[in-house]
C-alpha cells in the first residue's frame, strides 16, 4: 500500500516535462480553415455565374493497407476502370508495402468519387479539395483569367481581383481526441475564415456572346478567308463600362495549362498594332478643334500622288480637290497629311497625347500595353504627316476604342473598366467602380461635328458602307494598315479594323473590331466592317437602343 | 467520477451521456438494498447454508459456458444474461469462496495442521473454483482468489510449508496457463518490454499520461482528455487514472487511504469476531477487497501487468459493485455480532466509498 502511494505520488508530481511536451505536441490540433474563392458574375448578377469553386476529391490510397488486404489486383482494376488510368500505373502505385500514402488522381468530380466510395475498396480514401470551375469553358476567357495551382489568380479578373476573391483562411488551434476529432472545449484560438468576395463584372454575357459568335464567323460571306487573330471590344459610351471583350485564338479556362501562351494573350489589351486610317480622326478632330478648317474647306489632293519632303504619299482612291468632309469619308491620306502639316508637329503631338496614345487606358485588367508614341525629339520631318494617317505610331484596340468613345461622348474620355462591384460574402459592398473621366481632348462642338462626318463613312458610297446597320445611323472609320516588317511595310500582311459607334448622333455603344492578317481580302472595309455590322445590329436590338429616325438618316 | 468518465463514450456510442451512470445507480440501489438485508442478517446463517450456497455459486460459474444463458464478450465467458440483466457469477463465487473456506477451516479447527483436512480438502474446493475461473478465462480473478484462498488457509492454521509448496505449484500452473494464452502472454511481455509491444503497452502509457497530467489537484472534474478515447476502458478498469487526471493526487491518495481504512477496520472486525468462522470470513472478505484494489492500482500505475480487475466501488460494473457492497455488509454483520455497538470506523468507510 505504501509502495502504491509512493508510485501514485511519483506519477502525479514527478518531473515529467519531456513527457508533457510530447503529449502536447501529439495532441495539438492546428489547422488552417480553407475558404471558398469568390464567384465571378456578369453585370446581371446571380443568374450568370462565370467562375466558381467546385468541391472535388483527390483519390488516395494507403498502399500498405491495400497490400495487406491481398487485393492489389482487384483494387487496381476497379480504380483504373473508374478513374480512366492505366492498370499498370495504378498497380505500381499500390503495390508498395510499408508506404502509407499514394495519390492516385487529383480533382475527381464528386459523382465519380461517390461511385468509387460505394465499392468500399480496402485502403482507398478521399481528400477534399476545391477546383476553380468555369462553366462556359472558353467563353470570356481572356477577361476572366484563371487561378494557378497555388490558388492565386494568374490572369484577367482572377489576377486583378485576387485579393478580394481569395478571401482569408481561418485558423484553429485546439486539441484532438484519440479519434482525431476536435475536443471543442479545448479550443485555444479560433480565427474565423473570411470567405472570398464575389465580383460582378460590367460584361454583359449576352453582348459577349454576340461578339464571340461574330468574331468566330469572320469568314461568313467570304470564300476561304483566313486570319491569324482577331479581337473586339464593346464599350458603353457614357460610362466607359466594357460590355464585351473578345480575343482570338481562345482557350478553355478549365484546361488552361494545355493552352499555348499565344492563345492566352488578351490581344484587345496586349497587342500593339499600327492602326492606319482609323487614327486619322485625331488629325481631323484637332484641325476642327483648333478651327484651322471647316468641313467645307477645299483642299487639293494632288490626284492621288503627292511628294512631300522627298517622299511620295499615295491615295487609295485618287481625287483632285476634296472638301475636308469628303476627305474623311474617302479616307484620303494626302488630305490628312496636309491637315497635320497645318497643325504642326507640336500640336499634333499634344492632341495624340490628349487622346491617350502612348499611355495605358488604366483598365482594371492585367496585361495592358501602352502602345507606341515616339517623343517629339525622335520625330523626323515627315513623322507628323505619317503618324496622322496611322503609320509610325502603334496602339492597342483599347486605346482606339477610347479615342472614338471620346468623340461619341461629347469630347469626354472615360476610363474603361470591367469590374462593376465587389461584394463580400456577408453582402457588404467592398468596392464599387463609378464612371471616371480621364480627359477632354476636344470640345463638345468638335465632337458633334466629328460624329456627323464619321456617320457619312457608312453611307452607300463611303469606305465603311458594310458597317451600316438597318434602322440605326452608324458612325465609324475603317482601317487597313500594312504591318511593319524590317526595312519597311509588308504588302501582304495587313491589320484590318473598324471602329465606330451608334446611334451616330446620340451614341450609346462604341465598338472596335480588329482582324490580324486576313487573307486573301485584306481591307478593314471588307473584313472588319461586316463583323462590326453583325455585332452592332444584334447588340443594338438586345440593348434596345433607340432607332434613328429615317429623316435624320436621309438628312446626312 | 463514473458520471464524468463514461459520458464521452456513452454519448458517442448511445447518444446518451448518462447511460452508464443510470445503470450503475440502478445497481447501487440493488446493492444497497441487498447489503442492508445482509448487514441485518446474522452471518452465522451463512455457515448453515454453506453447502447449498457453494453449490449454487459453482453452478453459476459453470452456466457461463452454456450457450443461451452465458454471454460471450470479447472472447471471454464471464457473464450470465437473464433478459436485460447481466451478472458476473465470479463476484458471487468470490464471496462464497471466502465463506466456504472459512466454514471448512472453522470446522476442522485444530486438525488444520493435517495434510488432508488442512490442505487437500479445502484445496479441492479452491482448485475447482480456480479452474472454472481460469477457463472463462479470467486470469485476474483467478490469481486474486488463489491468493485470498491461500491467506485464509494460512490464517486457518494450515502449515506454512504446505502452503509454500502449493503456492509454488499454483504459480507454475498459472504461468503455464498464461503461456497457452497469447493475449495474456502478450500483456505480460508488453509489461516487461514495453518498447517491443507498443500496441499492448498503449493502455499503460496512456494511463501514466493521465496521472502525469493530473498533478496535485487535477485538471478539474470533467476535464479529462484521456477519457477522450485515448485511454480505453476508462470507465472500468482504468477509472483511477481518470480520477487522477481530473482530481489529482489529492483524490487518488484519498482512494488509497480509504482502502487502507477498509483494511484496518476489516482486520479489526476479524480480530473482534465472536467465532473462528466469523474471524476467517471477515479476514477473507477484507483481504479480497483490498488485494483487488491493490492489484488494480498496481496495474493502473504501471507496477503490475495488465489484468481485467475493476477497482471495487469505483469502476463501472453492476456485479462488482453489488459484490463489494455485500462484502462490506457481511463485515458489518460480523462486527455487529462482535460487539453491541457497530464499529464506527467501518460504517463511515462504507458511506464514504459510496460517494465515488
Amino acid at each position: 500500500m505504501l509502495g502504491l502511494g509512493a508510485r501514485l505520488a511519483f506519477l502525479h508530481l514527478g518531473p515529467h516535462t519531456a513527457e508533457l511536451a510530447d503529449i502536447h505536441r501529439n495532441r495539438t490540433w492546428a489547422v488552417e480553415i480553407g475558404v471558398e474563392r469568390g464567384k465571378v458574375f456578369d453585370r446581371r448578377g446571380l443568374e450568370n455565374i462565370l467562375a466558381l469553386d467546385l468541391p472535388v476529391k483527390d483519390v488516395c490510397a494507403d498502399p500498405d493497407a491495400v497490400v495487406s488486404s491481398g487485393q492489389v489486383a482487384v483494387v487496381s482494376a476497379k480504380l483504373s476502370e473508374l478513374l480512366g488510368l492505366p492498370v499498370s500505373d495504378v498497380a505500381q502505385k499500390l503495390d508498395r508495402p510499408g508506404r502509407r500514402y499514394a495519390c492516385l488522381k487529383r480533382s475527381v468530380q464528386e459523382e465519380d468519387s461517390q461511385r468509387i466510395a460505394a465499392l468500399h475498396l480496402p485502403g482507398v480514401f478521399f481528400e477534399d479539395q476545391t477546383v476553380r470551375f468555369y462553366p462556359h469553358h472558353d467563353f470570356l476567357c481572356h477577361v476572366l483569367g484563371f487561378v494557378n495551382h497555388d490558388g492565386i489568380g494568374s490572369a484577367g479578373v482572377e489576377q486583378r481581383m485576387d485579393k478580394f476573391l481569395r478571401g482569408c483562411p481561418g485558423f484553429l488551434e485546439s486539441e484532438k481526441n484519440a479519434l482525431r476529432k476536435e475536443i471543442y472545449w479545448k479550443r485555444d484560438r479560433y480565427v474565423p475564415p473570411v470567405e472570398g468576395a464575389n465580383v460582378y463584372l460590367t460584361i454583359d454575357q449576352n453582348v459577349q456572346y454576340i461578339v464571340e459568335k461574330a468574331i468566330d464567323t469572320i469568314d461568313e460571306g467570304h470564300d476561304s478567308l483566313t486570319w491569324k487573330g482577331a479581337w473586339a471590344i464593346v464599350q458603353r459610351v457614357s460610362t466607359g463600362e466594357i460590355l464585351a471583350m473578345v480575343s482570338r485564338p481562345a482557350f478553355d479556362l478549365n484546361d488552361f495549362r494545355a493552352a499555348p501562351d499565344d492563345a492566352k494573350l488578351n490581344r484587345a489589351l496586349g497587342t500593339v498594332y499600327e492602326p492606319g486610317s482609323t487614327l486619322k480622326s485625331i488629325a481631323f478632330s484637332a484641325a476642327f478643334n483648333e478651327k484651322l478648317v471647316t468641313p467645307e474647306t477645299v483642299i487639293d489632293c494632288e490626284n492621288g500622288s503627292w511628294m512631300h519632303r522627298g517622299k511620295v504619299l499615295h491615295d487609295y482612291h485618287p481625287s483632285g480637290r476634296l472638301t475636308v468632309a469628303d476627305g474623311l469619308k474617302k479616307s484620303s491620306n494626302i488630305l490628312t497629311a496636309k491637315l497635320s502639316i497645318q497643325l504642326g508637329d507640336e500640336r499634333l503631338y499634344q492632341y495624340m497625347r490628349a487622346f491617350g496614345l502612348g499611355q495605358k487606358t488604366g483598365i482594371d485588367l492585367p496585361g495592358e500595353e501602352a502602345g507606341l508614341l515616339r517623343p517629339r525629339s525622335d520625330w523626323s520631318g515627315i513623322s507628323g504627316s505619317r503618324m496622322a494617317i496611322g503609320q509610325g505610331v502603334a496602339v492597342t484596340a483599347m486605346q482606339m476604342i477610347s479615342i472614338y468613345g471620346a468623340i461619341a461622348n461629347g469630347g469626354v474620355m472615360m476610363r474603361p473598366y470591367v469590374v462593376r462591384q465587389v461584394v463580400a460574402a456577408d453582402g457588404t459592398i467592398l468596392e464599387e467602380h463609378r464612371p471616371e473621366e480621364t480627359g477632354r481632348p476636344i470640345t463638345p462642338e468638335t465632337a458633334a461635328l466629328m460624329r456627323r462626318l464619321l456617320a457619312r463613312v457608312t453611307e452607300p458610297d463611303g469606305t465603311g458602307k458594310r458597317a451600316a446597320v438597318e434602322g440605326y445611323q452608324v458612325a465609324g472609320k475603317t482601317g487597313t494598315a500594312q504591318k511593319p516588317v524590317p526595312g519597311g511595310y509588308s504588302s501582304t500582311a495587313h491589320i484590318a479594323s473598324f471602329v465606330g459607334f451608334l446611334p451616330a448622333q446620340a451614341p450609346e455603344i462604341v465598338i472596335v473590331v480588329v482582324v490580324d492578317e486576313p487573307q486573301p481580302i485584306r481591307t478593314g472595309g471588307m473584313v472588319a466592317a461586316p463583323v462590326f455590322k453583325r455585332i452592332a445590329s444584334e447588340a443594338a436590338r438586345y440593348l434596345d437602343l433607340r432607332e434613328t429616325e429615317s429623316s435624320a438618316v436621309a438628312m446626312k | 467520477m463514473l458520471a464524468s468518465t463514461s459520458s464521452v463514450r456513452a454519448t458517442e456510442l448511445l447518444h446518451d451521456p448518462s447511460f452508464y451512470l443510470r445503470r450503475q445507480l440502478l445497481w447501487l440501489v440493488v446493492g444497497l438494498v441487498l447489503s442492508y438485508g445482509a448487514a441485518r442478517l446474522d452471518y452465522r446463517l451463512l455457515r448453515r447454508f454453506v453447502v447449498p450456497l457453494s453449490v449454487m455459486a459453482l453452478t453459476l460459474l459453470v452456466l457461463v459456458f452454456v450457450p443461451g444463458i452465458g454471454v460471450k464478450v470479447g472472447g471471454s465467458h464471464r457473464w450470465l444474461g437473464i433478459g436485460p440483466i447481466r451478472l458476473q457469477p465470479s463476484e458471487i463465487a468470490k464471496i462464497m469462496l471466502v465463506v466456504g473456506m472459512a466454514a471448512w477451516m472453522s470446522r476442522v479447527e485444530r486438525r488444520a495442521t493435517d495434510l488432508k483436512t488442512g490442505l487437500l480438502a479445502p484445496l479441492a474446493g479452491l482448485g475447482l473454483t480456480l479452474v472454472l475461473l481460469i477457463a472463462e478465462p479470467d486470469f485476474g480473478t483467478t490469481l486474486l482468489c488463489g491468493m485470498v484462498g491461500m491467506l485464509i488457509l494460512y490464517a486457518g492454521g494450515t502449515r506454512f510449508s504446505f502452503l509454500l509448496v502449493t503456492a509454488v505449484a499454483g504459480i507454475c500452473l498459472f504461468f503455464l496457463a498464461i503461456l497457452h494464452d497469447p493475449l495474456r502472454l502478450g500483456r505480460l511481455l508488453a509489461f516487461i518490454f514495453p518498447e517491443k509491444y507498443p500496441a499492448t503497452a498503449y493502455h499503460l502509457a496512456q494511463s501514466k499520461v493521465a496521472f502525469i497530467k493530473g498533478g496535485l489537484f487535477g485538471a478539474g472534474l470533467g476535464n479529462s482528455i484521456q477519457k477522450q478515447y485515448y485511454l480505453p476502458e476508462a470507465h472500468t478498469d482504468f477509472i483511477l487514472a481518470i480520477v487522477g487526471e481530473e482530481l489529482g493526487l489529492v483524490a487518488t491518495g484519498l482512494v488509497l487511504l480509504l482502502f487502507l481504512a477498509i483494511m484496518v477496520s476489516g482486520l479489526f472486525i476479524s480480530f473482534r469476531a465472536p467465532d473462528t468462522f466469523g474471524r476467517l470470513t471477515a479476514f477473507g472478505l477484507t483481504v479480497m477487497l483490498v488485494l483487488q484494489a491493490g492489484i488494480n492500482i498496481g496495474v493502473v500505475t504501471g507496477c503490475l501487468p495488465t489484468k481485467g480487475l475493476p477497482l471495487p466501488f469505483i469502476s463501472y460494473g453492476g456485479s462488482s459493485l453489488v459484490g463489494a457492497l455485500t462484502s462490506v455488509a457481511l463485515l458489518l454483520s460480523i462486527a455487529n455480532a462482535g460487539s453491541e455497538q457497530p464499529d464506527e470506523v467501518s460504517r463511515s468507510v462504507k458511506d464514504r466509498t459510496h460517494s465515488f
